[in-house]
């Protein structure tokens, strides 16, 4: 009977470990999923307006709708230039409470020239690099997982040697 | 035997005394005291004594037999003579502070369990004694000890022999000028003996034990360079090196400090078949070895987790360890 119930509590060790596993790993895969998502919405923003990066950092409220902005470009290739347009105007929003000094005039023409000048990779950056992060997520997560796992040093094996991997598998 | 060449005075010394608590061990050592046979007999215990070489500590003597005293036949009493303080062992006043409550985790208690000084021997010379006396258990109780707990006091013992006793309270005074900064509760006792009980060398030390409010004890000791090797050490700067540490001990912290971590792993092993958990500090390389002595013994491998610290100021890394005992009971205590 003594035993029957030390095997049962090694079990129950067993479990506790698995489930803290898939806690881990649950974990790891929010972390990666809040981490891609911010360099998603970077690579969209910068490439297209580089200039008002600063101002666009600044106003927290305002990646939220860009990105929004940038997937209906995907979307609609016809209505180029009215989502232009509406950037343009939504640069100028941010730009003037940054550059006061400077002419509007000016400003905007410098603006669409780049901004024209950069959308074609702005396009090509989209598909391969904001949708790119959607894919396997769960399999980034678990390499994640795998690389922490790594990290932190194996004191098992350190001190009883390789013998010990097999029987754990086990 | 550790070294290549031959078997040395202490090490001797220590086979006499294993042949002494025991009944029917076979003990040869080849001519060269280069090989040693070994057959074990039974764990006898009772009322002894022993002259420990004075080259190694009591305490490289008391470490073994805190291992064997709880599973003798008959309860151990034994009378040591050597050394009791130095450089190399852990010394009697630290195993009497920190082995001993860790031996009532696992329910190894009783009056009769005791450490005392009679007399300190300092090395080269030695001419300490102690008595150790321990009872005998039938089994051992599974421990679950992972939370150690904040410090709740300090305590400790400023030892001299054969020197000024002013050495000792310029240690406490030193030692005190950096604990003080920590916590209120701090009380050094100063311990000079005199006449035979000083033993035949002069000498100083300090030996402190923190204590935490969850029973957790960790301890550091220094003592002074033997009469006529190395230079003078001076109190006010012993005093203010053990202080430090006692403060890397609570850095490593842990629930059993770094000098019993193996016993406290020998006793989760002995104990009943049952699930026994202990926090750790960073894994001494004596207690690394002895996890591959306890595997090639009992076939018994721990489950080793490595714990860090999430919250800011709680100290190094910890290990936690676990392991179901192999239900040893002592064979020769009958049941009654």
């Amino acid at each position: 009977a003594r035993k029957g119930v030390a095997k049962s509590e090694q079990y129950e060790i067993r479990r506790e470990e698995e489930e803290m596993r898939s806690q881990m790993s649950c974990h790891s895969l929010k972390k990666r999923a809040v981490l891609t998502t911010d360099s998603g919405n970077c690579t969209a923003e910068e490439a297209s307006e580089s200039e008002a990066e600063n101002s666009s950092m600044d106003e927290g409220d305002d990646e939220e709708g860009s990105h929004e902005e940038s997937e209906v470009e995907v979307l609609d290739e016809k209505g180029f230039r009215r989502t232009q347009e509406k950037k343009i105007s939504n640069v100028k929003q941010t730009e003037l409470k940054a550059v006061e000094d400077e002419e509007d005039d000016d400003v905007e023409n410098l603006l669409k020239e780049e901004e024209e000048f950069e959308e074609k990779i702005d396009f090509s950056a989209d598909t391969a690099g904001a949708l790119k992060w959607k894919e396997d997520l769960t399999q980034k997560a678990a390499q994640v997982f795998l690389r922490q796992q790594q990290s932190t040093p194996n004191l098992r094996k350190l001190i009883y040697g390789t013998v010990v991997e097999d029987e754990d598998r086990e | 035997m550790a070294r290549k060449g031959k078997c040395v005075d202490f090490e001797a010394s220590f086979i006499r005394l294993i042949d002494k608590v025991t009944n029917g061990s076979r003990i040869e050592i080849n001519q060269t005291g280069t090989t040693l046979y070994y057959q074990p007999g039974l764990l006898y215990g009772g009322s002894l004594e022993h002259d420990c070489s004075p080259s190694r500590g009591i305490g490289y003597y008391l470490e073994s037999l805190l291992c064997l005293a709880p599973f003798m036949k008959h309860p151990l009493k034994i009378v040591l003579r050597g050394v009791t303080n130095d450089q190399v062992d852990p010394s009697v006043d630290v195993l009497k502070a920190t082995a001993l409550p860790l031996l009532k985790k696992f329910g190894i208690d009783g009056e009769s369990l005791e450490i005392k000084i009679n007399r300190r021997g300092m090395p080269p010379k030695g001419g300490g004694e102690i008595l150790f006396a321990c009872p005998v258990k039938k089994v051992l109780q599974p421990i679950q000890f992972t939370d150690p707990g904040k410090i709740k006091r300090i305590r400790g013992t400023a030892y001299s022999v054969r020197v000024s006793p002013q050495m000792a309270n310029r240690m406490v005074e030193s030692a005190r000028s950096i604990l003080n900064k920590f916590l209120p509760d701090i009380y050094i006792y100063t311990d000079h003996m005199k006449g035979v009980n000083s033993g035949k060398s002069p000498g100083f030390g300090l030996c402190l034990v923190a204590e935490t409010i969850n029973g957790t004890i960790l301890s550091a000791e220094l003592a002074s360079n033997p009469q006529g090797q190395g230079a003078a050490v001076l109190p006010e700067e012993l005093g203010q090196n053990c202080a430090k540490l006692l403060l890397e001990e609570v850095y490593r912290g842990g629930c059993v400090d770094s000098t019993n971590q193996s016993l406290a792993l020998l006793l989760m092993t002995l104990g009943q078949q049952d699930v026994s958990k202990v926090l750790l500090g960073p894994l001494s390389p004596y207690t690394i070895e002895f996890l591959r002595h306890l595997r090639s013994f009992f076939q018994i491998m721990f489950k080793i987790e490595t714990k860090t610290p999430e919250e800011e100021h709680k100290g190094g890394e910890k290990v936690l360890m676990t392991c179901v005992g192999i239900g040893f009971s002592n064979l020769s205590k009958t049941i009654r």
